[in-house]
């Protein structure tokens, strides 16, 4: 069962790497915003259903929430349109080594600051030597 | 330019973080499927807002280029559901490992043969290097996240 959920995993994070392969070449023919709103767009109808049929029935509404927290999806565009942008210039790999150095980086500030309301953890040592890696792993990757 | 480039992505996974912290207290809340709605179509809104002010005409529409160039977002979506059952199941650790590392070898083999109509980066020692660099990574994030739930 665990193998099977692993696998399934791993092929998630393929789909990503694929959505980046697209949305590059996409981008080039129809515009970066086009190509983003193709993302977008499609992936509002697809959550839309599965909001539909799948969301428990007695959650609260998003107007009970505080503004702030709705705002995730702001930021998506952006992180769309980079990808859209960087994608065909430096290759899928390096951007996706990229997006994870920021991720992580960004994690560990968030965590460390307690920043958007999660609690606060002292940074921590192991997250750092991963930092080191993805960053030699960049380097690497970028000098061909 | 290539750095330009790179740390363009930089910011793109800083946010993508925020993105991350910020919708994870609203999933909390109104469930996973809600706030995935709300961020796909705040995302689709803005978009369009945008290309309705600012983007020039395009010689091509989304119409006319072959139907698998509009796949991403399925590609994408799966991505959101799986994380909810694997999660649950198999810890957040091991689940973040498993889709970088999904992440990471589909990249690779996108760039090596150029599928998709993306240009050919061919495999080199580098780039094994690099992937050498990022299964040590990922061993850190891994013990970095067994540390925090225990």
């Amino acid at each position: 069962m665990h193998i099977v959920l692993i696998v399934l995993t791993i092929i998630a994070g393929m789909g990503l790497s694929v959505e980046a392969g697209i949305l590059g070449p996409l981008g080039n023919v129809v515009g970066e915003l086009w190509a983003t709103l193709s993302i977008f767009g499609v992936g509002a109808a697809l959550t839309f259903l599965l909001m539909l049929f799948f969301s428990p029935r007695q959650s609260p509404s998003f107007f009970k929430q505080p503004g702030w927290q709705l705002t995730g999806g702001v930021l998506g565009p952006v992180y769309v349109i980079i990808l859209t942008v960087t994608a065909p210039v430096i290759g899928i790999a390096l951007t996706m080594i990229g997006i994870l150095a920021g991720q992580i980086v960004n994690s560990l500030a968030i965590d460390h600051f307690g920043w958007l309301g999660s609690t606060s953890r002292r940074i921590d040592k192991n997250r750092v030597i991963a930092l080191l890696f993805i960053v030699a792993a960049l380097v690497l990757i970028g000098l061909g | 330019m290539t750095l330009l480039m790179i740390s363009l992505a930089i910011i793109g996974g800083a946010l993508l973080s925020v993105q991350a912290a910020v919708n994870g207290q609203l999933g909390n809340k109104v469930g996973v499927f809600k706030s995935a709605f709300l961020t796909f179509s705040v995302g689709a809104l803005i978009t369009a807002l945008l290309i309705f002010y600012f983007e020039p005409v395009q010689p091509v529409s989304l119409m006319e280029v072959p139907k698998w160039q509009l796949l991403g977002a399925m590609c994408g979506v799966p991505y959101i559901v799986i994380m909810v059952l694997a999660v649950q199941r198999i810890g957040v650790a091991v689940a973040t490992v498993a889709v970088i590392f999904g992440q990471l070898t589909m990249s690779m083999i996108i760039d090596s043969y150029g599928w998709l109509g993306n240009e050919v980066l061919p495999f080199s020692p580098n780039r094994l290097a690099a992937v050498f660099c990022l299964a040590v990574a990922l061993y850190f994030v891994y013990k970095g996240n067994q540390n925090t739930t225990e």
